[in-house]
């Protein structure tokens, strides 16, 4: 692939929250501290020196933005200040941007207003609905109900699967990765392990495991409840296990956030120290989906809900701006690019090895 | 205290007997002018005497500096105030300086002591020996090293025990336990500082392991190994005592690294690890030696083609700072690194590795002007008020600067440097 040298593309990388990453003098210090680099994928430095280049396609045909999780010790041995960590996870948020087939997540990345204006206007659709139904709570809690069972099947068809085919075709179609069905099967237990259990961040910051299991635990938390609103109906149900089960996952993903938000806001580790509007976005929406899903239950089952409907309201705007924006377009997808970032690393080497 | 203060009239004051303070003295005293040159150590000679040789010529270091050292010893228009520390500076007048000093006891009369040694045998105390950075040990009475000037015995008072050991076998008398601080003031009409650096302490880059892994040395540690007055016969790595022969040196440790708070190059790693590089192949024939770099600054007269030199020598170079060190069982050390023409993570195992550490600015002299300032840049070395025009000129009129207390250099930089010093110091005083 013959690439040209861009220097603009610094700026682009800029808005998408790199810091000083031109520093680098390539003196390698990163890669070597690295815990999760290896010889056969050595990172980050040289995806500093790629993005000081602007060799957008090497960039956009590599898994490695999506193979570092981010525990700082590279930024914080930098003799530059270049802080390689946060130049990965500014790449990986270009990239969610470049996969994203609707244009959308860059639009949201880049800027604010954008964004604030997508909330507002969801907001106001909610209400307009809710207005509709003359804001009766039953008429809502069952449409809403069916929103929340349509929009995951909606993203995962819209958005999920072309960003997905997107990211494939970058990173092994574009770079002629031979792999065959064989290897794509055998290498398909790697997609489910790091998808539920990022096992690599474990591996990342060896003396502290405590920043992995709260990750774990959040992400165990988030789908278990989403299973149970949706295909449960947590909100409708009887059965007083399923009540039980809803409580325990909302309070475990909004104690768990709140954790998160406190870390960005004392700037404790390196990677809390640059929060961009999207990070906060993230674990502050996610934060209010728990807290807001535990007080409507709450509501519900002290049978206050009839005369706070409110309470369904914010519940609501939270969620359909959580499903609507931020799953497909925001953080949430690195979700999704890690776990099969993991897996094409998986068919790349499996591939590299055949050839021998 | 005050009353006891001797009173005591120079033309110069030159703080820091190293090889800028030392070249300084002698020029300008050789003009005529009475130079007081204070050394807080107890001998003159600074670094440079206990180096091994110097870039790029391969002189011998203490070839050089022993005959300086002995000049300015016996030099008539100067006087050397050993173990002295100068505690405070008044400018008076634009030719009246007034400067309190503080001789701190060496419990020996120089004058008297013919560095027998008798007394380091009847020492009964063994401490680590910092004039060989603690690769040996040294008694707590004791010659600092072989070439020190004045070459006399001290007596390390907070190791000794007052056994009394010395005093009975010393057969000139010359330990005196009775020595007590002497304060001087000064009267002098300018002032040279020539206070040097100071080495960067690797413990504070915990991962290259100094201080926990045996093997893992500085620079300064093997520069001593290979000085003629070295501590062992031949070269050996200090966790077991085997002749090492896969040697492999750490540059920019402490230098060019905004992490630790030194962002700038020390001007003489990349030099003095090639010199020592060169020196062991000479020492160890069979020895590998690998050189870690970000990048090579052979920018000085003659570096250049020093730099090949050590390349056509054999010494292997690899661009690509080191991360991590580990240790192995056999006391051998793992190297973790970026291979940077690969682009690739690599491990490589050496049996001894050398930091080359960087220099820092020595702060000692930070406090000590009392009423007009002395002003230092933003890494604390002595501010140049005019680097381009007169580049030994501080901010305060009569104050000047020589060698490495005004940033990092080299021996020729630091000597050419005390040349310009002590030149405006000598026509500050015609002028004055």
């Amino acid at each position: 692939m013959a690439s040209k040298i861009n220097p603009a593309f610094q700026d682009k990388l800029k808005k998408y929250g790199a810091v000083n990453f031109n520093a680098c003098y390539n003196c390698g210090t990163c890669t070597a501290v690295c815990s999760l680099s290896t010889p056969e994928e050595s990172f980050p430095r040289e995806m500093v020196r790629l993005s000081s280049l602007g060799l957008e396609n090497d960039i956009k045909s590599s898994l490695k933005p999506w193979e570092c999780y981010y525990c700082g010790e590279c930024t914080e041995n930098c003799p530059q200040t270049a802080n390689p960590g946060e130049l990965m996870m500014s790449l990986r948020r270009w990239l969610t941007s470049v996969y994203d087939w609707t244009g959308l997540s860059g639009l949201l990345y880049r800027s604010v207003t954008f964004t604030i204006s997508a909330l507002i206007m969801v907001f106001i659709a909610v209400l307009v609905l809710g207005n509709a139904m003359s804001f009766q709570l039953a008429e809502m809690m069952h449409y809403g109900h069916l929103f929340e069972m349509y929009v995951v099947f909606a993203v995962l068809a819209i958005i999920f699967i072309p960003n997905i085919a997107r990211m494939w075709n970058f990173t092994i179609l574009r770079p002629k990765v031979k792999a065959n069905l064989k290897i794509y099967i055998k290498s398909l237990p790697d997609l489910f392990v790091h998808m539920f259990t990022q096992k690599r961040a474990r591996d990342c910051d060896k003396e502290d495991n405590f920043r992995w299991l709260e990750h774990f635990i959040l992400v165990l938390a988030y789908l278990s409840l989403l299973f149970t609103t949706v295909f449960l109906d947590w909100f409708g149900t009887k059965s007083f296990f399923v009540v039980v089960l809803g409580y325990v996952e909302s309070f475990f993903v909004f104690v768990i956030t709140a954790d998160f938000v406190s870390s960005r806001i004392r700037k404790a580790k390196a990677l809390n120290k640059f929060s961009q509007p999207s990070d906060w976005l993230f674990v502050i929406w996610l934060m209010l989906m728990g807290l807001t899903a535990f007080l409507v239950r709450l509501f519900i089952d002290t049978h206050m809900i009839d005369n706070n409907v409110w309470m369904y309201i914010v519940h609501l705007t939270v969620l359909a701006q959580w499903a609507i924006i931020i799953v497909p377009f925001g953080k949430w997808s690195h979700f999704l690019y890690r776990s099969f970032g993991m897996y094409f690393s998986s068919i790349k080497a499996a591939s590299e090895k055949r050839k021998g | 205290m005050e009353e006891r203060r001797k009173k005591i009239e120079f033309d110069a004051l030159v703080i820091g007997a190293g090889i800028a303070g030392g070249e300084t003295a002698l020029n300008i005293a050789n003009n005529g002018y009475k130079v007081l040159l204070v050394e807080k150590d107890h001998s003159i000679g600074g670094k440079m005497i206990l180096l091994s040789k110097v870039f790029p010529t391969l002189d011998c270091a203490a070839c050089i500096t022993t005959p300086k050292v002995s000049e300015i010893a016996r030099h008539p228009n100067i006087t050397v105030f050993t173990e002295s520390e100068v505690t405070s500076i008044v400018k008076k007048t634009e030719s009246l300086f007034i400067a309190k000093i503080t001789k701190n006891p060496r419990y020996v009369h120089v004058e008297d002591c013919t560095a027998c040694q008798l007394c380091e045998k009847a020492c009964p105390v063994s401490v680590r020996d910092e004039y060989q950075f603690g690769l040996v040990g040294r008694k707590a009475a004791y010659i600092p090293f072989s070439i020190a000037n004045p070459k006399a015995a001290v007596i390390d008072l907070e190791q000794c025990t007052l056994c009394g050991a010395c005093e009975r076998v010393c057969p000139t008398h010359c330990i005196d336990f009775t020595m007590e601080t002497e304060c001087f003031e000064l009267q002098v009409k300018t002032v040279v500082l020539a206070t040097g650096f100071q080495l960067f302490d690797p413990l504070k880059i915990p991962r290259f392991g100094y201080g926990k892994y045996k093997n893992v040395v500085t620079s300064m540690q093997m520069e001593r190994e290979i000085a003629p007055t070295r501590p062992y016969h031949t070269i050996l790595r200090p966790g077991d005592g085997k002749i090492p022969d896969q040697i492999a040196y750490v540059l920019c440790t402490g230098s060019r690294d905004d992490s630790v708070g030194n962002p700038v190059c020390s001007q003489v790693c990349c030099m003095y690890s090639m010199k020592q590089a060169q020196l062991l192949m000479g020492a160890l024939p069979m020895a590998d030696i690998t050189i870690y770099y970000i990048d090579i600054r052979s920018f000085g007269k003659g570096f250049e083609e020093f730099y090949q030199q050590a390349k056509d020598m054999g010494v292997n170079f690899v661009k690509g700072k080191i991360g991590k060190i580990s240790e192995k069982e056999n006391g051998n050390l793992i190297l973790r690194y970026e291979d940077i023409q690969e682009g690739i993570v690599k491990e490589a195992e050496h049996d001894m590795v050398v930091l080359s550490v960087g220099m820092l600015s020595n702060q000692s002299v930070h406090q000590i002007f009392d009423g007009e300032m002395l002003q230092f840049d933003s890494l604390n070395f002595i501010w140049q008020s005019d680097l381009l025009g007169s580049p030994a000129k501080t901010n305060i009129d009569g104050v000047f600067v020589a060698g490495t207390a005004s940033g990092p250099m080299d021996i020729p930089d630091s000597i050419l440097s005390a040349g310009s010093a002590s030149s405006e110091a000598i026509s500050y005083l015609i002028q004055h």
